[in-house]
Parts: structure tokens; C-alpha cells; sequence
């Protein structure tokens, strides 16, 4: 132990437990200017996003899935992160981590955005092409390389969109039975059609034994299964939208490679709308440094795996020499989307490393706050450069990639879609806010139990209880 | 409650000393027929030089069997060196502190046994001084324009392999110098000499005990990227390879790694119960140590469980013929369809089925049936990623053919484990294979609070 060693003054925050409901409930109810605006500002442009997408429809249609790239890349990148904010909680949940509690609820929250996510896909459902090839060309497939193989019925798009839905479904439940305590002392506050609501929604909770046993249990096994669909969801997405629409792209580390992004850049939003709710929101007193410094060291061994990955999957198809496999390096990677890819690179590794190296940097709030809206954007860049890239590769059901094509940049429709579509998570999201406590009351509460300052030798330390 | 009695420090001494400062009758028994066996081995090693490979299964197309096997498989143990050692102590888990000294050391001594296979299975391993040096009278290699291909994977390996066995020897020995200086304290004459001169003037002063700390986290932090590339450059050896049909796949470094990870971890659990079981330390080695080895498995088997399926469905997915036959091959033919459903069942389904249950986590028995169970499957993984691809190298069926080992090979084999094994009990007869200082760490941290009615065991945060 390092000699007088002292905690930093915020590092672990321990607000009164009286004040906790209190003060949270107030301010979910409450509707600050800022707040007002942020929810308008992003309605606005999701109404920005309608437009976009119907005027993309009446350019080009449904028929042909090329022009609908950069749509596809808009719902991989809400998607990917948004589906995988949920998976915070319940991991942490289960390595009973004491930091995740203030950031529980931030991360649950996303799971509401799961029913948004249901609606984006739709149209993606639509032009995505069929396996079976409709007119044999020379040495094209009949049926063109998938997951799927001989296609079961409905697939790919039928299993998508049910493994889409029962992604969010286990989201809402999860928030759901994570919130029901909270719900429950939303109700003795609240008055009018929002108690009503609370009510129905905290059902018949009074906080017995074994209403607490039950819950937890629950939340253990929906956080696991949530956790094994989401990893198979990120792996029929990333492979039915991208690597199936390459001709001869064989690449097994691309599933991991998307799980990892998602991760890193889901870590990194809950960061930021942890940061945001602490500078500006008023939860200083409950959202201690804590938090950020124990993600920050996540949020790095992402970033350092997604580098490992990177080089694992370049480095197989480098030396290989393999001409198709050239050519898809050359297409996603250095030439086509070179420039992407390199914008890729830096905000999803080099930026964050270089700032996350740092633990004085890692024990304040901005430093991992700043990693994430880089891994953010490296993300979309990559969400960008590969769905994209897969839209426009042509030669379908092609044995392999016998030439580069060019790359596609983004027309207004294109541009409109995008930021509709970001814009519409974040609006789905801000009003979730307005009805579920951005704290997770009872798991702050309880960690004040099992948390507390005490003297060693001569230094204040952190006492960590292990009830179990 | 805390599980475990208090320890003061004078009881860690003598307790954790005890293997050093007396000699159980059992040693050896033990040492006798571990070096038994040892001799076999190299007996079979030098048979196999004299007479030539010829003696080995091995023969076209199948020039990488059992040794190769055996190779990556003890590559596999080391990882649970760093995967305990470094990663529990950056994430400052409490229950890493009786495993860390075995884990560090089983990296060490099976990196060496490792190394040993390659040089066995070149059949002439004198001749390993060509690859290495420019040796201007013995021009013999050279002279036929034969030169060390710096851009092939067999290359980066033992460069990888010796650059973690070197930073792993100093990992052991930094975390030893605290201990060394206990027994220092404790031993007279040459035992002394020795122990003083290892321990380098240890006297526990603050500013020793500082930089002791440093160097351990810095050590932590620069041999994890050693670690993953080890595993990762040997997976090389076969995912460069394109004409091995099911070997070109870019998820072998991870899979190797996060597999490594799986069976060191095993290894370990399973060395812990036994040192618990010979050495009597039930008080350092408790069930919840364990316990909390069998949750951390269950992550990586399934983290393992993962890579493996989305190395089988890519393997599928590319609709190559002659791919598709190595997996047929694994899949439906006897007896590789047998070795399949065997290595499946034990390596994930068995060991995660067990681990489930807490009670069961904490049965040593079961414990140990499930970490045994983990590295027979994760063995077997390894033969048939290998040798079914190279059965199947050649365009021609006709070049098809098989590989059965010899009893040479499986002479030599069962020596290694018998010398890791000899190696460990050695080891632990000079030197403490539960760190002390660490124990004594951690009995420091240890407190309780009360929580309504309940007194809570808990610990204080280092930092």
C-alpha cells in the first residue's frame, strides 16, 4: 500500500440515503430549460431523418440494396451501440463491481431504444437481397455465402428481425425489473397520471425478501441471456449486412471484431451521458470519480483488444497473398475506404490510448469522458467504412472480389438519414428520462451499505464489503 | 464472517516455509519416480536421434504430430501465468494471492518444456545452431543456400516464446525477493549464501517495499502484451499457412489465446488442490479461492466456447470443397468424430455444467475432475486442428493418409508432464510456492463491518 496514501475527495461520493429518493425523484420530474431543448433539438432531427429516408425512397426505391449503404451503416452504428448500453449493467451486476451502481440505469435506459432500433431495421429487411441467386451468370453462386447455408426458411431476414425484437424485449424487461423498486417509490411521490403510471408499472412491489431474492435472481438471468443474444445478434447483423454482401470475404474475427467495437463505443456513450449528468445535471454528490476511473481501464482494454483484433485479422490476410483477400484489404482498408479507415484507426485506437494511458487522466471525469466520444465516432467511422463498403461491393454472388470498386460518398438523403437517425435514438432516450430515475435508486442505496471511509495506519481508505 | 482463520505473520512463515524446511518422506518417493519417468523420456528422445524419425508416427503429409501437439499445449499452461498473476493484481482482485506464485511458476517451467518439442521434433536438434548463428566452420547449411526465413511464423515463435520466458523468470523473481529474504533469515550455511545473495540486501524498508511494488505492476502491465503475443504467433504457425486447408482463418490468435487462457487456468486450480492436498494448507488455499477460480472459468471456457463456433461456422461458410472435407473429416468420420464429441464435452460442456453449482465449485474432487477434464480437451483441441488438416493437405485424395503415434511419441509425451510435474515439486522444496508477503498483505486488508445484524467480511482498497 502506498504510504499515506489518501483518496482523492471525490473519488467515492456517499450522499445521504435519506436524500437519495428525494432528490432523484425531483429530478425526474423536473424539466429543465436545457433539457427541453436537447429533447426538441434531437425530435427535430429525427423529423430531418423521415425526410431524408423518404426522399431516398423515392429516388431508389427498395428494389436494389446499394443506395440504402449508408442507412445501413445509420442502424449498425445505432444499433451496435445502443443494444450493447444494456449489457453495462448487467455485467457488472453479475462481478458484483460496487463502481457500476451510478451508472446502472444510464446504461439501462438504452434498452428503450431497442423498439426504435425494431423500426430502423425494417426497411434494411427490405433490400437486403436473397440468397438464392435469381439469375446465374458464368461462375456466380446459386446461392451466394452465408451464415444461413441453404437458408432456412426466412432467413436471413424473418431470424434478423425476430432476433432484433427479442433483443429489445429483454432490454425493456431488464430495465423493467431493474427499475420496479424504483417505480414503486416514484408512486408515493409522484401525483396525477404520472403516479397512475408509476403504479402500473411498479405492479405489486412492496419491497418483501422475497420480492428482493426474486428480483435479483431474475436480473441475473436475463443480464446472462441478454448478454449470449446479444453476442448472436452482433453476429447475424455483422455477418448478414456485411460480410455476406462481399464475395469471398471469409473472415471469422469480423463478429468478434463488431462485438468488440460495440462494446467499446456503448462503454464510451454511458461515459459521456455520465459525464454530462454529473457536470450539468446536478449529480455531483452521486456520481463520485470512482465510476469513470474503474470504466476508463475497460474502456483501454477494449480499445487495446480492438487493436489486437485489427492486427489479427490484417495480418492473416496480408500474408496470405490470397488475391481476393488482397482485394478486400485494399477495398476496406487502404485504398476504397483507406481514408476512412485511417480516421477509423485514430479515433477508435490511437485517441483513446493515448488518452486512457494516463491514470491521472483515468481518475477524472472528462479524460474517459473524451476516450468515449472518440471511440464513439471511431464507431461510426467504422460502421461507415464496412456497411458501406458491403452495399456497394456489387458482383453479389460473385465467387470472390475479382477487382476494387470505388468508393460511395453520401448525398443529402444520405446525410439526412444518418443524423435522423442518431437523432431519433437520442430522442427515444431523453424522454425515457423523463419517467425512469437516471439513478438506480435502490442499488445507490444499497451501496452505501457496503461502502464506507475508514482509517489504516494513518490514511482514509475505502472499506469494500463481500456479502456473499 | 471471514472465511479462513486469522493468520499472523509468524504462522504464514511457518506454514508456507514448511516445504522448504523439512523434508517429507513422500519427496522423495515422488522426485524418484517423476525422474523415472523423466528418463524414459529422454531415453525415447535419444532413441528417436539415433535411429531417426523413422520411429515416430509421423510421415507424409502429416510431419506435425504428437510433438507439435504437445508444443502448443504446454505454450497453453504458461498463459495462466499472467492471465492469474498480472491481471488479478492490476485489477486488484483479493483472491489472486495464494495462486499467483504457482501460476508464475508453472508459466516458467512449462515455457521450458514447450521449447523442448521443436527441438525434438527437428530430429536432429543439435542442428538448431545453423537457424541460429553464422557459424563459419560448419558452413553446412549455408553451403546449400539454405537460410533461416526471417519472414515465416516459425521464426517470430521462439523469438516470442523466449522474450516471455525471460520476463516471466524476472516476474517470479521479483515477487520472490521479499520471501527470499524470509528464508535468508531462516537457513544457515550454503542455503544461506544463496537465499542472501537472491534476496539482494532485502532489509523491508519502505522504500524497498515501493519500488518492489512498482516493478511488480510495471512488470504486469509490460508482460501482458508479451503474453498475447505468444499464443498469438504460434496460432501464426498454422494461420499463415493457406494451403492448410482449416487453418487459414483470422480468429486463430484470439481463439489460441483466450484457449491458452482456459486450460492455464485450469492447470492452475488444479495444481492448487493439489498443493493444498500434500502441503496440508488448507488455511491459505480455501474453497472460496477455488470457488472463484470456477467463476472466472466459466467466463473464458465460454469466452473459448465463443471463438471455437465462429471458427467452425467460418470454416463452413467459405463452401470450399476442400475445406469442407477436413471438416467432414473432424466431424463425421471415426474415430475423429469420436475425438470431436470428446474433446467438446470436455473441455466446455462437462467442466461449465460443473461449475454452475457454488457447492460444486467448492468440491475439491469435482474441482479437479473438471480442471483434468479441461486439459485432456484442450489437448485433444490442439491434434485435431492439426493433424486432420495436414491429413487432408494434398489436392489428391490418393496423398490423403493418417497419423498414429508412436510409443516413442507418447513416451516422450507423458515425460514432459512428468517433468513439469518434477520441476513443481522441486521448486517448491527451495522455494515458497504460496507468496508470503502476499498473504500477509492480505490478512493486513482484511476487516469486517456491520451491516444491521449482519458482521460483513470486507476488505480496505489499496488505492
Amino acid at each position: 500500500m502506498a504510504e499515506n496514501a489518501h483518496h482523492s475527495e471525490e473519488m467515492w461520493v456517499f450522499p445521504p440515503a435519506r436524500e437519495v429518493t428525494e432528490f432523484v425523484t425531483q429530478k425526474t420530474f423536473s424539466m429543465p430549460g436545457a433539457l427541453t431543448l436537447a429533447i426538441v433539438g434531437s425530435g427535430a432531427l429525427l423529423v430531418l431523418g423521415v425526410i431524408g429516408f423518404i426522399m431516398k425512397a423515392a429516388q431508389a426505391g427498395f428494389s436494389d440494396h446499394s443506395p440504402w449503404g449508408y442507412y445501413a451503416a445509420m442502424f449498425s452504428f445505432v444499433f451496435m451501440v445502443t443494444s450493447t448500453g444494456p449489457l453495462a449493467a448487467a455485467a457488472f451486476r453479475i462481478t458484483k463491481s460496487h463502481w457500476r451502481r451510478p451508472l446502472s440505469r444510464v446504461s439501462e435506459i438504452f434498452g428503450i431504444v431497442g423498439v426504435f432500433n425494431i423500426l430502423l431495421y425494417i426497411p434494411l429487411a427490405i433490400v437486403l437481397p436473397s440468397l438464392n441467386n435469381p439469375e446465374i451468370v458464368g461462375h456466380e453462386l446459386d446461392v451466394r455465402r452465408s451464415i444461413w447455408f441453404e437458408g432456412p426458411i426466412g432467413s436471413p431476414f424473418w431470424w434478423d428481425l425476430f432476433g432484433i425484437i427479442f433483443l429489445a424485449v429483454n432490454a425493456v424487461a431488464l430495465l423493467w425489473v431493474s427499475a420496479l423498486p424504483d417505480m414503486a417509490e416514484a408512486r408515493q411521490k409522484a401525483t396525477g397520471a404520472r403516479r397512475a403510471i408509476y403504479g402500473m408499472l411498479a405492479g405489486c412491489w412492496h419491497g418483501t425478501k422475497r420480492q428482493w431474492v426474486i428480483q435479483k435472481g431474475i436480473l441475473a438471468l436475463l443480464g446472462a441471456w441478454y448478454f449470449m443474444l446479444l453476442i448472436f445478434i452482433h453476429f447475424t447483423i455483422s455477418s448478414d449486412y456485411a460480410q455476406s454482401l462481399i464475395p469471398g470475404w471469409k473472415d471469422s474475427i469480423f463478429p468478434v471484431l463488431y462485438s468488440l467495437n460495440g462494446f467499446q463505443a456503448a462503454l464510451g456513450l454511458i461515459l459521456i451521458v455520465m459525464f454530462i449528468l454529473r457536470r450539468f445535471g446536478g449529480y455531483r454528490e452521486y456520481i463520485g470519480i470512482s465510476p469513470f476511473w474503474s470504466a476508463s481501464k475497460l474502456l483501454l482494454a477494449f480499445t487495446l483488444l480492438w487493436a489486437y483484433h485489427m492486427f489479427a485479422f490484417g495480418i492473416t490476410f496480408w500474408y496470405g497473398r490470397l488475391e481476393v483477400e488482397q482485394n478486400i484489404m485494399k477495398y476496406l482498408l487502404f485504398e476504397s475506404y483507406g481514408g476512412v479507415f485511417a480516421a477509423n484507426f485514430l479515433f477508435t485506437f490511437v485517441t483513446p490510448f493515448l488518452i486512457l494511458l494516463w491514470n491521472p487522466v483515468r481518475k477524472t471525469d472528462w479524460g474517459p469522458a473524451l476516450a468515449g466520444a472518440s471511440a464513439l465516432i471511431g464507431a461510426f467511422l467504422f460502421n461507415i467504412r464496412i456497411f458501406v463498403g458491403s452495399f456497394n461491393a456489387g458482383h453479389l454472388y460473385g465467387e470472390f472480389l475479382d477487382t476494387v470498386p470505388p468508393p460511395v460518398y453520401p448525398g443529402l438523403s444520405d446525410i439526412l438519414m444518418v443524423i435522423g437517425g442518431i437523432g431519433g435514438a437520442a430522442f427515444v432516450y431523453l424522454l425515457a428520462t423523463r419517467l425512469i430515475p437516471v439513478i438506480s435508486l435502490w442499488e445507490l442505496k444499497e451501496g452505501l451499505l457496503y461502502q464506507r471511509m475508514g482509517t489504516f495506519i494513518r490514511g482514509r481508505y475505502l472499506i469494500l464489503a463481500k456479502p456473499e | 464472517m471471514q472465511e479462513g482463520r486469522v493468520l499472523p505473520a509468524s504462522v504464514v512463515n511457518r506454514d508456507l516455509l514448511s516445504s522448504i524446511l523439512t523434508s517429507p518422506r513422500w519427496f522423495w518417493f515422488a522426485l524418484l519416480v517423476l525422474g523415472l519417468i523423466v528418463l524414459g523420456g529422454f531415453s525415447a528422445a535419444g532413441l528417436m536421434v539415433n535411429k531417426g524419425l523413422g520411429v515416430t508416427g509421423l510421415n507424409r503429409p502429416v510431419m506435425w504430430g504428437f510433438f507439435i501437439v504437445n508444443f502448443v499445449f504446454w505454450i497453453g499452461i504458461s498463459h495462466a501465468g499472467v492471465m492469474l498473476s498480472a491481471i488479478l493484481r492490476l485489477s486488484k482482485a483479493e483472491w489472486r494471492r495464494p495462486a499467483t506464485r504457482a501460476a508464475e511458476v508453472l508459466t516458467v517451467f512449462s515455457l521450458m518444456t514447450a521449447m523442448l518439442m521443436p527441438l525434438i521434433h527437428t530430429g536432429r536438434p543439435w542442428r538448431l545452431v545453423y537457424w541460429i548463428y553464422t557459424i563459419p566452420f560448419i558452413p553446412y547449411d549455408f553451403a546449400r543456400g539454405i537460410w533461416p526465413n526471417i519472414r515465416s511464423p516459425l521464426v517470430w515463435d521462439p523469438s516470442a516464446v523466449y522474450t516471455y520466458l525471460t520476463s516471466s523468470i524476472l516476474f517470479v523473481l521479483v515477487a520472490l525477493i521479499p520471501d527470499m529474504a524470509v528464508l535468508r533469515d531462516r537457513t544457515t550455511g550454503i542455503p544461506h549464501k544463496i537465499y542472501a545473495a537472491m534476496s539482494m540486501g532485502w532489509q523491508g524498508n519502505p522504500r524497498q517495499w515501493k519500488l518492489q511494488i512498482i516493478a511488480g505492476v510495471l512488470l504486469s502491465a509490460l508482460i501482458l502484451p508479451v503474453f498475447v503475443s505468444v499464443h498469438s504467433i504460434v496460432s501464426w504457425d498454422f494461420g499463415m499457412a493457406v494451403a492448410v486447408k482449416s487453418w487459414h482463418s483470422t480468429i486463430f490468435a484470439p481463439y489460441f489465446v483466450v484457449g491458452a487462457v482456459h486450460s492455464g487456468v485450469s492447470a492452475v486450480a488444479f495444481v492448487m488442490i493439489i498443493l493444498r492436498w500434500i502441503y496440508g494448507w488448507q488455511d491459505y488455499i480455501r474453497h472460496e479461492h477455488i470457488d472463484a477460480l470456477g467463476r472466472l472459468l466459466i467466463v473464458v471456457a465460454t469466452g473459448w466456447f465463443y471463438f471455437f463456433v465462429m471458427e467452425v461456422i467460418f470454416g463452413f461458410y467459405g463452401r470450399e470443397a476442400d475445406e469442407i472435407a477436413v471438416r467432414e473429416l473432424q466431424f463425421t468420420k471415426p474415430p475423429w468424430n469420436l475425438w470431436f464429441m470428446f474433446f467438446t464435452g470436455l473441455t466446455y460442456f462437462l467442466p461449465v455444467a460443473m461449475w454452475l453449482a457454488s457447492s460444486w465449485r467448492r468440491n475439491l474432487w469435482l474441482m479437479s475432475i473438471a480442471c483434468i477434464s479441461v486439459n485432456i480437451g484442450m489437448w485433444l483441441e490442439r491434434f485435431l486442428i492439426i493433424v486432420p488438416g495436414l491429413a487432408q493437405k494434398q489436392l489428391f485424395t490418393f496423398s490423403w493418409y493418417t497419423y498414429a503415434p508412436s510409443a516413442v511419441e507418447i513416451t516422450i509425451i507423458g515425460a514432459t508432464f512428468a517433468l513439469v510435474a518434477m520441476l513443481m515439486i522441486l521448486f517448491a522444496r527451495v522455494l515458497p510456492l504460496i507468496p508470503l508477503y502476499d498473504i500477509k498483505e492480505g490478512e493486513i486488508l482484511k476487516t469486517e463491518i456491520r451491516i444491521g445484524r449482519r458482521i460483513v467480511p470486507a476488505t480496505f482498497r489499496e488505492d
